[in-house]
């Protein structure tokens, strides 16, 4: 029963949550840096008139968005060292991470191309811009104020997958969890634990998501009376 | 100055521009008017490229339109396009609006670009509106920010596709006012609208279409007060009743 | 060698069948069972009853804010202490079902909400009871809207059904874990093991997409 609830211990391994809350922090920041690098090319691949480029794009997507990541991430664990790529499984997961969300990226960025209405594109023409100066002057900025919210939600959702890296003994939160779980056979310690840190990755991303949600209110309405 | 020769334009199998023929001179102001659905907004659109036509000549300014050798770009930066809906850039200020062409696409140095851009706003009656932003403005003043932000590439040809019929009646007036005043410079100008009123004042000719063709072309004395077919009748009835 | 490799793979099928089987098992319980709790919850969440409506608030935020790993570690090794004995099945049951209902209830309650107030002042108007409303008139409009979000979230269920073999349960991942200790090519047997998802998930995708658009025709959104 949870009478027995320990806090001692939880503040026994507290260091090693602490530890666990900054990998899962900066490795998530890595991927999304990642993930976002990836969703920009395969976005611009897919927006691409000629299907060289578009189709191996649209397969990518598809292939990512219909397989689960637990089963990418062991394709890349198990399977790269069969092609004799050897990397340290922090590696391999960030990878994973980053090639996951970045078909989801793409998918949101080409969202808010397309939610650019055409009279823009078309007062883009009729005034005489290339293609590159409607796109960097007309469409670009405005798509960016479009996409933010649903990029912090892929934040999120990242933040939430990067916990699967633990089952390649990748030492971040879960793994913390885990890991007090197993060695002083207190679950309840540990995976509450675990998600009370989860949860305060989360509000923050949420509060962020509500902030620039609010700003970019303001931006649209400036203080119309 | 635009010249269509034969012109036709199909919609998958809908013919929205049939065998069209029509010159329009010079420093001419051309009014295209006729029922929704009659093929005049598909028509000025063709003028600078934004519609593509299939067969035919339209030679626009000494270029061919559609020609693969003529640079489109150079050539729509010396028409104006006045849109229905204004399409003014939301993220941008009406000052930046109107200078954006100029230095993007004419390269003219961002200071020269704006000084000439307030002159712009202030003509349209906008001097106190330099910053503010589309959303902050009435429907009749994003559209006179849109028409100085056609002025403001210093064009030869000005279109205009029904440039009051998304405004409220109040602020018709406030636009078509800068239209006169930009027409009676001696502007080049096709104009898609209903409003008679601008017609009569500034247009010397008036072109009736329907079903994707011109049936009617005259000064507009001739036709509002002696219509010729069947069609133009009925049309004018509708338009003049109110 | 790769032969020996397919051959050993062809050998293990019955494996892979029985990973494919607990795979749908496991989504289409927890499916059914989500949906059913989804929409009971979306429907008290915005109804008038604040109390519950932020209670449901919060434990939705609780389980969207946290990994579905560490969910089902807690569901698994938590609830035995408690009393409450389960096996592993039951427990990514629990945890499945639990996720999808959360989801669900928030698809459910935008898909309300989304209905113009004009729609329920009719309803008022004309004498329907609260019931009457809310089956008649609201939850069919809600419905349309939520459909392909619906859809989509039945895509992540499969998806997340994976998760489930962190604690020991043969379905279709940790097949190709089994498998992939026997037969060390680890990018033939995810590749198949990413085939085997493809297939149930990449219909129901297309299928989502299809509603989409549909959706977006008939709202007259697209329009030059």
């Amino acid at each position: 029963m949870l009478e027995n609830f320990s806090f001692r211990t939880i503040v026994e391994y507290l260091p090693l949550f602490g530890h666990g809350f900054l990998a899962t922090l900066w490795l998530s920041i890595v991927s999304f840096a990642g993930a976002l690098a990836v969703g920009i090319i395969l976005c611009a691949m897919n927006l691409q008139r000629s299907r060289l480029a578009n189709v191996p794009a649209k397969i990518y997507i598809d292939a990512i968005r219909a397989t689960p990541l637990l089963a990418q991430l062991y394709f890349l664990y198990f399977g790269l060292p069969r092609l004799g790529i050897v990397l340290p499984e922090l590696v391999v997961g960030i990878l994973a991470l980053s090639l996951n969300s970045g078909a989801y990226i793409a998918e949101i960025i080409r969202a808010g191309i397309l939610s650019i209405s055409r009279g823009q594109v078309e007062a883009g023409i009729a005034s005489g811009m290339t293609y590159m100066q409607r796109m960097r002057l007309v469409v670009l900025p405005q798509a960016f104020r479009v996409t933010i919210p649903p990029l912090l939600g892929q934040a999120i959702v990242l933040v939430k997958d990067s916990a699967l890296l633990s089952l390649i003994s990748v030492s971040e939160l879960t793994r913390a969890g885990q890991l007090l779980a197993s060695d002083r056979f207190m679950p309840a310690e540990g995976f509450i634990t675990t998600a009370a840190c989860y949860l305060i990755l989360y509000y923050g991303l949420k509060g962020l998501a509500a902030l620039s949600g609010r700003w970019l209110g303001q931006q649209s309405v400036r203080s119309r009376t | 100055m635009i010249e269509f020769r034969g012109v036709n334009k199909w919609f998958g199998a809908l013919h929205v521009l049939k065998d069209i023929t029509l010159n329009v001179e010079p420093r001419e102001v051309v009014v295209v008017c006729g029922p929704s659905g009659s093929g005049k907004s598909t028509l000025i659109r063709c003028v600078n490229g934004l519609e593509s036509t299939k067969d035919g000549d339209l030679v626009v300014d000494g270029h061919r339109v559609g020609d693969p050798a003529t640079d489109m770009t150079e050539l729509r930066a010396e028409v104006g396009f006045v849109f229905q809906s204004f399409n003014l850039y939301p993220h941008k200020t009406a000052l930046e609006n109107v200078t954006l062409a100029p230095i993007h696409v004419r390269k003219i140095a961002r200071s020269a670009a704006e000084a000439a851009g307030r002159e712009m706003l202030a003509r349209v009656g906008l001097a106190d509106k330099f910053n503010a932003y589309p959303s902050e403005l009435s429907g009749g003043q994003q559209q006179r920010v849109a028409i100085a932000r056609c002025l403001c590439m210093r064009p030869k040809i000005m279109l205009f596709d029904e440039p009051t019929s998304a405004l409220d009646p109040e602020m018709i007036s406030e636009v078509l006012d800068v239209m006169v005043s930009v027409a009676e410079e001696g502007m080049t100008m096709m104009v898609v609208t209903h409003e008679m009123g601008f017609a009569r004042k500034v247009a010397q000719r008036v072109v009736f279409m329907d079903a994707g063709a011109i049936v009617e072309s005259g000064t507009p004395e001739e036709f509002f007060s002696n219509p010729k077919t069947d069609r133009s009748r009925a049309f004018l009835s509708k338009i003049l009743r109110h | 060698m790769i032969w020996q490799q397919f051959q050993s793979l062809i050998g293990s099928y019955p494996l892979a069948l029985r990973g494919l089987g607990m795979t749908v098992a496991l989504s289409l319980i927890s499916l059914v069972v989500g949906t059913l709790v989804g929409f009971a919850l979306g429907i008290l969440r915005t109804g008038g009853n604040q109390l519950i409506s932020r209670a449901i608030g919060v434990w939705v935020d609780l389980i969207r804010g946290t990994p579905f790993l560490v969910q089902i570690f807690l569901i698994f090794f938590i609830l035995p202490e408690l009393g409450i004995e389960l096996d592993a099945f039951t427990a990514g049951i629990i945890a499945l079902s639990n996720l999808a209902a959360c989801f669900i209830c928030e698809i459910v309650a935008a898909g309300i909400r989304a209905v113009p107030t004009g729609q329920v002042e009719a309803a008022l108007a004309s004498g329907l009871a609260r019931w009457q409303r809310m089956r008649q008139v609201v939850l069919p409009q809600a419905m349309r809207m939520s459909l392909p979000p619906l859809v989509g979230q039945y895509v992540l269920l499969i998806k997340d059904s994976s998760v489930v073999s962190a604690i020991g349960l043969t379905d279709l991942t940790r097949v190709g874990w089994l498998v992939v200790q026997r037969v060390p090519n680890g990018l033939l047997v995810f590749a198949i093991v990413g085939i085997g998802y493809f297939v149930v998930c990449y219909p129901l995708i297309l299928l989502a997409r299809r509603l989409e658009s549909r959706m977006g025709a008939a709202h007259g959104e697209v329009q030059l």
